[in-house]
């Protein structure tokens, strides 16, 4: 049976009876957590062993490690300011779990957690609360500032709304730019594997074309690596933008 | 390819089911599921990352980075050691030479200052060795002289006797020598 392309989508209880239940609804270990669960103990492994030795002059794996703690700092402190890296556990994490997840995501068979838009939605919610929280907090109300751009009354009456708005666009944009880019590389490598499977049971001299999309599935694996890791950088640093922010409102740093 | 009997899967159990047919992304039945299970997995990272891997990280790159700046230190210190040896050595070396140009310049004027008065020495020497020289051989040609005004004298008086049988006073002869001279 051709495989359909959405079905790698699927979440899928793995357990056929729910865990247990919250507010009414069951909770399933599914494929997905599965794989949530597999890329983190990977990160943790990745991010505690690598550093086992700590040595001096770093392994190739800590070398990668520490890279990539470096990375973030550095992206944190370029674009939210010292007193961002008080974020940096967060979007360390984050930073991590989208790319693990992405990268994962790449292994054949495997689940993308990424691709589910209840996962990015409820990163991003969480971001986006985050943010306000922490500009109520440091701000008070004066935190509002930051829908009022510098511009004449009679243009704030426009321009307010506008802010607004656009403020809370970010909940949809970011969690559907890494969805949306997760789910449609992924698609089209199933598309064109499925490509490769029809020319190749139709036999003949069509088997023989089912090279051109199988080299395509390679072009577009090597691409679709770059998005991983171009998502998972993507959402942190606009993580850390919105935080900056939040700290320092329209001020720069 | 669609079932029929997926597609009257409710909302409400699809979690249960081959849910094919929809968009499994949007599948609202799934949704407490993933979120528990992101919730729980995030949380445990963000720990992970939080108590033990970032602060060992960071331990890590805080001791290389104190490491290379102490060694960095420690390279300066030795080299402006060095540098300060490497001044003094200098200066000695100056020194040294400076004291070996000034022996060299007092030995040479010594020395010159020797050879002028041995060669003065000398020079008087030989003038006095001339003039006595010079003295004697004027002596010498006098007496030269003196003997052969003699020798012709007597051989004058020798020659008058043999030719005339006279006697021919000294005096006499010498006279005519000195006539004849």
């Amino acid at each position: 049976m051709a495989m359909h392309p959405m079905e790698q989508f699927e979440v899928r209880p793995l357990i056929e009876h729910p865990l247990f239940q919250i507010a009414g609804h069951n909770i399933y270990f599914t494929n997905q957590s599965l794989f949530m669960v597999i890329v983190v103990a990977a990160a943790s492994l990745f991010l505690t062993l690598a550093m086992g030795g700590g040595r001096m002059v770093p392994s190739r794996v800590q070398s990668m490690a520490e890279m990539s703690y470096e990375f973030v700092a550095n992206m944190i402190h370029s674009s939210a300011g010292d007193d961002g890296l008080k974020f940096f556990p967060f979007i360390f994490t984050t930073f991590i779990f989208v790319l693990f997840c992405n990268v994962f995501g790449m292994v054949p068979w495997s689940f993308t957690v990424t691709s589910q838009i209840a996962i990015t939605f409820a990163m991003t919610a969480f971001i986006i609360s985050m943010v306000i929280v922490v500009g109520f907090m440091k701000h008070g109300l004066g935190f509002l500032k930051l829908f009022v751009p510098h511009a004449p009354w009679y243009l704030l009456i426009l321009l307010v709304p506008i802010e607004v708005i656009s403020f809370f666009t970010r909940l949809v944009s970011l969690s559907v730019r890494l969805f949306a880019n997760m789910l449609a590389g992924h698609t089209m490598l199933a598309v064109f594997a499925g490509f490769v499977v029809m020319l190749g049971a139709a036999g003949g001299i069509l088997s023989i074309l089912s090279i051109g999309p199988m080299l395509m599935i390679v072009a577009i694996m090597m691409l679709e690596l770059l998005v991983a890791f171009l998502q998972a950088y993507v959402f942190a640093i606009l993580t850390c933008i919105y935080l900056n922010e939040a700290l320092h409102l329209h001020d720069q740093h | 390819m669609i079932d029929p009997g997926t597609m009257n899967a409710t909302t409400k159990q699809p979690a249960s089911h081959e849910g094919s047919g929809g968009f499994p992304p949007f599948d609202t039945s799934t949704f407490p599921s993933q979120i528990f299970w992101l919730v729980v997995t995030f949380a445990f990272l963000f720990v992970v990352v939080w108590r033990v891997a970032g602060p060992r990280i960071n331990g890590v790159i805080t001791t290389r980075r104190n490491k290379i700046n102490g060694d960095i230190a420690e390279a300066q210190k030795h080299r402006s050691d060095a540098e300060a040896a490497s001044a003094a050595y200098q200066t000695a070396l100056a020194g040294a030479r400076a004291r070996a140009n000034a022996h060299a310049e007092e030995t040479r004027k010594r020395i010159a200052g020797e050879i002028d008065k041995a060669k003065a020495d000398a020079d008087a020497r030989a003038h006095e060795a001339t003039a006595k020289a010079e003295a004697s051989i004027q002596a010498m040609r006098a007496e030269a002289r003196t003997s052969m005004t003699n020798a012709a004298r007597d051989a004058a008086i020798e020659i008058v006797a043999r030719l005339t049988g006279e006697t021919v006073s000294a005096e006499d002869a010498a006279a005519a020598v000195k006539a004849g001279n």
